[in-house]
């Protein structure tokens, strides 16, 4: 074998080495939640996810669709004027914006718990854990809306503006449909990020509302390691694994560009 | 009788006023829920334990600091370790990936799909790794092979940053493998014509082209993991178990001593938006201009 086939040989099993080592943890999990008492294949640890752990995952999701909300609801006016208007500061204020994302969990988690004991009086609440989510991954939904207005030329919107329409005719007409795979990029990554979400949810949940991974996270440092937790986490995986790819199908790779999962 | 200059100003006043309606409510979420939360908590951090609540009211202290780096200097060394060999461990093995992805590799969607998992969460990998690496379980034989003992690994700084380096192994591929795809392939070809040997073409040619991804990953990579909090927890000793984003929890919210904790929260602070800050100097692209 000549040495340009022995490296382009080795070259693709590095990489399917490493891709390997990627999914290893979630296969592993995989194989031990299908595992029941001595041994023997299970598929009762799944029903006892939709059972016992139901309610964590019905948690998971109200919190998600509660800060998908929020988010695009605060950052479509936002990514707009960023893109469209002139004002002084943008470069700063776009920052300001895609700070939280870079702040470790923990001290986000703690910074809010405190101030929600002491300041806003938020603790037994919902929203307060919603609206950690939401700050934490507002620049996530901002920067695909930011890139998506960035690649739809003005012009659709003058045509649309002297052919009568008004500012909100054209908005939710002609603008709004045509940033969709970017709405639906920043929707991705929100939930991607809100779903799989433990660290702020440890320090700010309310009692009472424990989401799924936060469950996964208690039940693994007391229990220690067991297949119904490990159903759950694979669960969780897979849910995520599948919404990347329906929206992978669906929109392609463009509109993920600059958040880092692409 | 409105003359055209002050429907002009008419005008102009109205989209000001639209534009700080529309950017207002963010603006406003992330001064409410993140930044006034920091300045708190930049505030408590000069109180004694929780002397925020006593009713004489807050003592004002330097001592938090000193423990930084004092009593608490061996946590902010271990948290720095773990983060800077994770952040060795991922360009080690993510610039041979990133050139095998971007150079030969035709079914890259394919290997975005295997990648988006370890960005599920930093849990399911300590967890799954715990699993695999346990007596009994999947690596069984190949401890055996090289003669460890599968407690000895379990907790253990090698086995934390392995599962930290695999967590952000994505996001330096990705710095690299932009920088990367901006370095014309026809260079490396002019290279060997005349007469460059593979490692000289990389380290003449490849590194200092790719010089601004590799800093802006290692950085990213670096700023990510300092704050890692399931990995040391689950798959680290004692030792590792005093970085500070976990030590943070126990003492803030375990023993409610804030001062402490908040100091901790604000050292952390400091090092992540330092950190990031350079990386993101170094990295292309500016998106709002």
């Amino acid at each position: 074998m000549s040495s340009r086939r022995l490296t382009d040989l080795l070259s693709h099993a590095y990489l399917w080495f490493c891709l390997i080592l990627f999914i290893l943890p979630f296969l592993a999990l995989l194989g031990y939640s299908v595992t029941g008492p001595g041994g023997a294949y299970a598929i009762e640890n799944f029903k006892y996810v939709l059972g016992s752990f139901g309610s964590n995952l019905g948690w998971s999701f109200r919190i998600s669709g509660l800060t998908l909300l929020l988010n695009a609801i605060f950052s479509l006016p936002c990514a707009y004027a960023l893109v469209r208007f002139n004002f002084p500061g943008k470069r700063f204020l776009f920052s300001g914006l895609t700070l939280p994302l870079y702040v470790p969990g923990a001290v986000m988690g703690l910074s809010l718990v405190l101030t929600y004991n002491f300041t806003y009086r938020l603790t037994n609440s919902i929203w307060g854990l919603v609206f950690a989510m939401t700050v934490g991954t507002f620049p996530l939904m901002l920067t695909p809306l930011v890139v998506a207005l960035k690649d739809l030329p003005p012009v659709y919107e003058e045509a649309a503006q002297c052919l009568g329409a008004t500012k909100w005719q054209t908005y939710w007409r002609v603008v709004f449909p045509l940033i969709g795979p970017g709405l639906s990029a920043g929707l991705l990554l929100s939930f991607i990020i809100v779903f799989n979400e433990y660290l702020v949810t440890l320090f700010v949940h309310p009692t009472g509302v424990t989401t799924a991974p936060l469950r996964v996270f208690n039940l693994v440092r007391t229990a220690g390691l067991q297949p119904t937790t490990a159903a759950l986490a694979v669960t969780m995986q897979l849910i995520s694994f599948v919404a990347v790819l329906a929206f992978f199908r669906l929109f392609g790779t463009r509109y993920l560009k600059g958040t880092y999962l692409i | 009788m409105p003359t055209a200059e002050t429907e002009l100003r008419r005008r102009e006043l109205n989209r000001r006023l639209l534009t700080v309606g529309l950017i207002t409510p963010a603006i406003l979420l992330v001064i409410l829920f993140l930044y006034y939360p920091l300045v708190f908590i930049f505030r408590m951090s000069f109180t004694d334990t929780d002397s925020f609540l006593s009713p004489g009211g807050p003592v004002f202290t330097w001592a938090n600091y000193l423990a930084m780096v004092g009593r608490y200097w061996p946590n902010v060394l271990i948290t720095f370790q773990l983060a800077a060999l994770a952040m060795i461990a991922d360009l080690v093995f993510g610039f041979p990936f990133a050139y095998i992805l971007v150079r030969k590799v035709r079914y890259r969607d394919l290997v975005r799909g295997f990648m988006v998992f370890p960005m599920f969460g930093a849990l399911y990998i300590a967890f799954g790794m715990r699993f695999i690496i346990l007596p009994g379980g999947l690596a069984t034989p190949l401890f055996q092979a090289l003669h460890l003992e599968n407690a000895q690994v379990l907790y253990s700084l090698p086995s934390v940053v392995f599962a930290m380096s695999i967590f952000t192994f994505p996001f330096m591929v990705m710095n690299i493998g932009t920088a990367l795809s901006n370095v014309d392939p026809t260079l490396e070809e002019a290279a060997a014509c005349l007469g460059a040997r593979p490692p000289q073409t990389f380290t003449r040619i490849l590194l200092p082209l790719t010089r601004s991804g590799i800093v802006a990953g290692s950085l990213m990579v670096f700023g990510w993991n300092i704050g890692a909090f399931a990995e040391p927890l689950l798959l680290g000793s004692i030792n590792e178990q005093r970085s500070l984003a976990w030590t943070l929890y126990q003492r803030g919210v375990v023993q409610t001593d804030y001062g402490l904790s908040t100091t901790m929260g604000v050292v952390l602070l400091i090092l992540a938006f330092t950190v990031t800050y350079f990386s993101l100097r170094y990295s292309r692209g500016a998106l709002v201009e």
